[in-house]
């Protein structure tokens, strides 16, 4: 890689696992939202160096302007108190079981993305856009038209979960 | 260390982070998050392993369009979910929520 590649690599590591740290360690979930957009952007910017500028526009238009903008939703309506949710005391041992959840799938992963890599190129090719839309109207259009199908059975089943009729909205 | 590697050790550090967050968090919205997390670690791997190995790079791309579309839906339904969860207890704790204490 290059200088400046480095570099860019570097800085957008930091965004990632410092918003990701802020994400799940932050009391209040408005600041957890915070962490968690800066690591959407920072994984955009890693997109972006691996010569994918679809991929980072996409996450870009889609985690950060949807699936953020929606949390904030679930956070607002959820009536969330001022203290912040997550700020009250914890069951003792609690840490201790969370560390456990992740150091052993990250210790086995990492064990066997260290030893057994596979032959890795420098330098990325950009797939033209023509190609994508190509493959997913050509080879995957089943799959294309599945996700499209669980989008809107999703939309729908929040809707009629999130519905309240008016008589019983006293209640 | 070659670049392919690197960015799958991003791609597991987020992984690693979400699961701590799962366990670790207290409200149903602060799960959400770290699943967010994780699906996103996901997709940093697949675009990595199709873009900088001999794969096809068009299918690891469409792969990974797929779960961002699949992590769209999840959250729409998360957030429905939460809504009435949120009305009928009046908070969104695991611990409030759960009436099953073991």
């Amino acid at each position: 890689m290059e200088l400046l590649a480095k570099i860019a690599f570097v800085v957008y590591t930091l965004l990632v696992l410092g918003g990701g740290c802020l994400a799940v360690g932050a009391h209040s979930l408005v600041r957890a939202m915070v962490g968690l957009i800066t690591s959407l952007l920072g994984v955009a910017g890693m997109y972006l160096l691996m010569a994918a500028p679809f991929m980072a526009f996409m996450q870009i238009l889609i985690y950060v302007g949807a699936v953020c903008v929606l949390i904030f939703f679930a956070i607002m309506l959820s009536k969330a108190d001022e203290h912040g949710v997550e700020s009250g005391s914890r069951r003792p041992g609690k840490a201790l079981l969370s560390a456990l959840a992740f150091i052993s799938p990250a210790f086995v992963i990492g064990w066997v993305v260290v030893n057994y890599q596979p032959e890795s190129i420098n330098l990325p090719v950009e797939v033209p856009l023509a190609v994508l839309g190509k493959g997913l109207l050509d080879n995957y259009s089943l799959a294309f038209e599945l996700i499209s199908v669980v989008l809107l059975a999703a939309m729908a089943g929040a809707v009629l979960l999130a519905f309240e009729k008016k008589g019983r909205a006293a209640e | 260390m070659s670049p392919l590697m690197m960015y799958q050790l991003v791609a597991l550090g987020l992984l690693a982070i979400g699961l701590y967050g799962i366990v670790w968090r207290k409200s149903l919205v602060g799960m959400l998050i770290s699943v967010e997390l994780m699906l996103n670690g996901a997709g940093l791997s697949i675009v990595a392993a199709s873009q900088l190995t001999a794969a096809d790079s068009a299918t690891g791309q469409i792969a990974t369009l797929f779960v961002m579309g699949l992590a769209a839906a999840e959250a729409t339904l998360v957030l429905a979910i939460i809504v009435v969860v949120a009305k009928r207890f009046k908070s969104t704790e695991t611990d409030v929520v759960s009436r099953l204490k073991g």
